[in-house]
């Protein structure tokens, strides 16, 4: 699904990531575990089209990095984001956020979703009117309107308690078990151990 | 749109201070560009209004100074086609407690332009005051101009509102007053007639003439020119004025709003959305800044029109093709201002949002 060939990135004359190999298949759920300033943010952000790396290939689904013509349309497609703070539009609905990725979406799409994220009942409820686990649940439904082949979550589970941390990995093995693949960038190790393979980043290295 | 009025009423204070921003410089351009045509259209009357051709004193920057035989009158009279020919003096006084009051010294025959309202046509020391200038006068049985008493025969109304300021006069007294013959010698022609032939017989009469068509004159009139500059100068100020404004705020609005432009080129938004986003945004507080102008300058204008302190002096006229250039105007300055904090919004770098905290 994903392979990167010898990735390398700098900063500047900072050095973030060092001459990284990595693949990953269709329907895994990939923990890439490191602390802070590990470089697994920057390999997230690589993995997901969202930074061009300094040096080395990307591959997504076989075709190289370099040869996609509009990435926009290509992250619009293939790729989902959940970010550790959630991002909503403050003005717009939760129907309303979920549609800014997908502004064809049915509205019997986005209930199917809400409802597998049993949130249902907040669809016309604003972000600053709901808890912090349902806006992180509502970013999750978000990143799956577009049926993503590929969901990269970065720290989702940093603002949330225990509790609503293990519903969110609940619905990650969810999708992954129904194919999709997960990409979650966490230093939680107790939720890291969840996932299928844990990548352990260190000083820009998979160790 | 929806979105973009959602997104305008979320950043109220901000949006707010554009749509300020835009009225008072939408305004400014509305009042400067009418009360310049106003003033423009009033003069441009009074030398139409009874003359296909004017006569001047060859080699003035304005009529003002403009010194003419009045004698000439009975010779361009004799020429073929030549259906009136009538002589003006225009000047200025203080009169009372006003500074300065327009003063027509006018040939009898000229009389006819000024409607009688209340009394007659005025004889030697006489004057005709207009309807503007009675209502602000203390005296209405006599008046005082260079020390000089002159009785008010009557009061005027003209069509012309700065005409409606001023005081008329038959020529000799006002030729005595000013220290001239005419101002102006104003030639009226019979229907169809080839003018350029009158005034190519006119400029034969005398060397120390200038003989223009009425439309040519109007068009080249240097004070005309002058007053056009000038507006567009202040229009172009206050055109400026709005754009800064909009630009500042909306790129202020735009820094406050980058995780939604980053969660969208996240999404993979495309960027000319995003830009498109922001420009309509710019668009929607154009029209309703236009609108809340539109109306506040016809206000101002109404005052302006009836301020008995002004005299009829300054009137502004606004036109509907006055008021569609100023729309273009306005649609160009909220475009032209959102494209670089639109273009600096689908910029945004994703990859902010990777940073594990709240922009």
């Amino acid at each position: 699904m994903i392979n990167i060939k010898n990735v390398s990135h700098l900063y500047g004359k900072d050095s973030a990531l060092k001459d990284v190999s990595l693949s990953i298949k269709k329907g895994e759920f990939i923990a890439l575990n490191g602390e802070s300033g590990s470089g697994k943010s920057t390999l997230l952000s690589i993995l997901s089209t969202l930074l061009k790396p300094t040096s080395g290939e990307l591959f997504f689904d076989g075709m190289n990095y370099n040869d996609i013509k509009d990435i926009d349309l290509f992250r619009q497609k293939n790729i989902g984001f959940i970010f550790q703070f959630h991002y909503l539009i403050n003005y717009l609905t939760v129907k309303e956020n979920i549609k800014i990725a997908n502004e064809k979406a049915k509205d019997s799409e986005i209930y199917e979703i809400l409802s597998l994220l049993n949130i249902y009942d907040i669809v016309n409820k604003f972000p600053n009117e709901i808890s912090g686990g349902q806006r992180q649940r509502v970013a999750i439904a978000r990143a799956l309107i577009n049926k993503p082949k590929v969901i990269f979550a970065d720290e989702p589970t940093g603002n949330l308690d225990s509790k609503n941390s293990q519903n969110v990995f609940d619905i990650f093995r969810g999708l992954a078990l129904g194919g999709t693949t997960i990409v979650v960038a966490t230093h939680d190790k107790y939720l890291a151990l969840q996932s299928d393979k844990i990548y352990e980043v260190k000083d820009g290295r998979i160790l | 749109m929806y979105q973009s009025i959602k997104a305008l009423s979320a950043n109220r204070l901000k949006t707010l201070l554009i749509y300020l921003s835009l009225t008072f410089s939408i305004s400014a351009i509305f009042l400067i560009t009418s009360i310049s045509n106003g003033v423009i259209s009033m003069y441009s009357s009074i030398l139409k209004s009874d003359g296909d051709i004017i006569v001047t004193q060859a080699k003035i920057s304005d009529t003002f100074f403009s010194n003419v035989d009045i004698g000439l009158m009975g010779k361009i009279n004799g020429i073929d086609n030549v259906k009136k020919v009538s002589a003006i003096i225009v000047g200025a006084t203080p009169i009372e407690h006003l500074p300065i009051v327009a003063v027509y010294g006018v040939s009898e025959n000229r009389f006819e332009n000024y409607h009688l309202i209340m009394g007659e046509y005025p004889k030697n020391n006489e004057v005709l005051i207009g309807k503007s200038l009675l209502e602000s006068m203390k005296n209405k049985e006599f008046i005082t101009i260079a020390n000089k008493k002159f009785k008010v025969s009557g009061t005027f109304e003209s069509d012309i509102g700065f005409e409606n300021g001023g005081i008329v006069l038959n020529i000799e007294d006002a030729g005595a007053m000013f220290n001239k013959s005419a101002s102006m010698l104003m030639i009226n022609t019979a229907i169809e007639t080839d003018i350029n032939k009158i005034i190519d017989e006119v400029k034969l009469l005398s060397d120390d003439i200038d003989v223009k068509s009425t439309t040519s004159f109007v068009e080249n009139y240097n004070q005309f020119k002058i007053i056009k500059i000038s507006a567009n100068v202040i229009s172009a100020i206050a055109f400026c004025m709005g754009l800064l404004g909009v630009i500042s705020i909306m790129s202020l609005t735009v820094h406050q709003r980058q995780s939604e432009f980053g969660i969208k080129r996240a999404l993979g938004i495309p960027m000319r959305k995003i830009v498109l986003q922001i420009i309509q945004e710019s668009a929607v507080l154009g029209l309703f800044s236009f609108i809340s102008a539109f109306f506040v300058s016809n206000i101002v204008l109404y005052f302006i029109k009836n301020s008995t302190l002004l005299q009829g002096y300054v009137n502004g006229e606004l036109t509907l093709t006055l008021t569609l250039y100023i729309f273009i105007t306005t649609m160009l300055m909220v475009t032209a201002g959102a494209v670089i904090p639109a273009l600096n919004a689908s910029k945004t770098d994703p990859v902010i949002l990777i940073q594990g905290s709240k922009i």
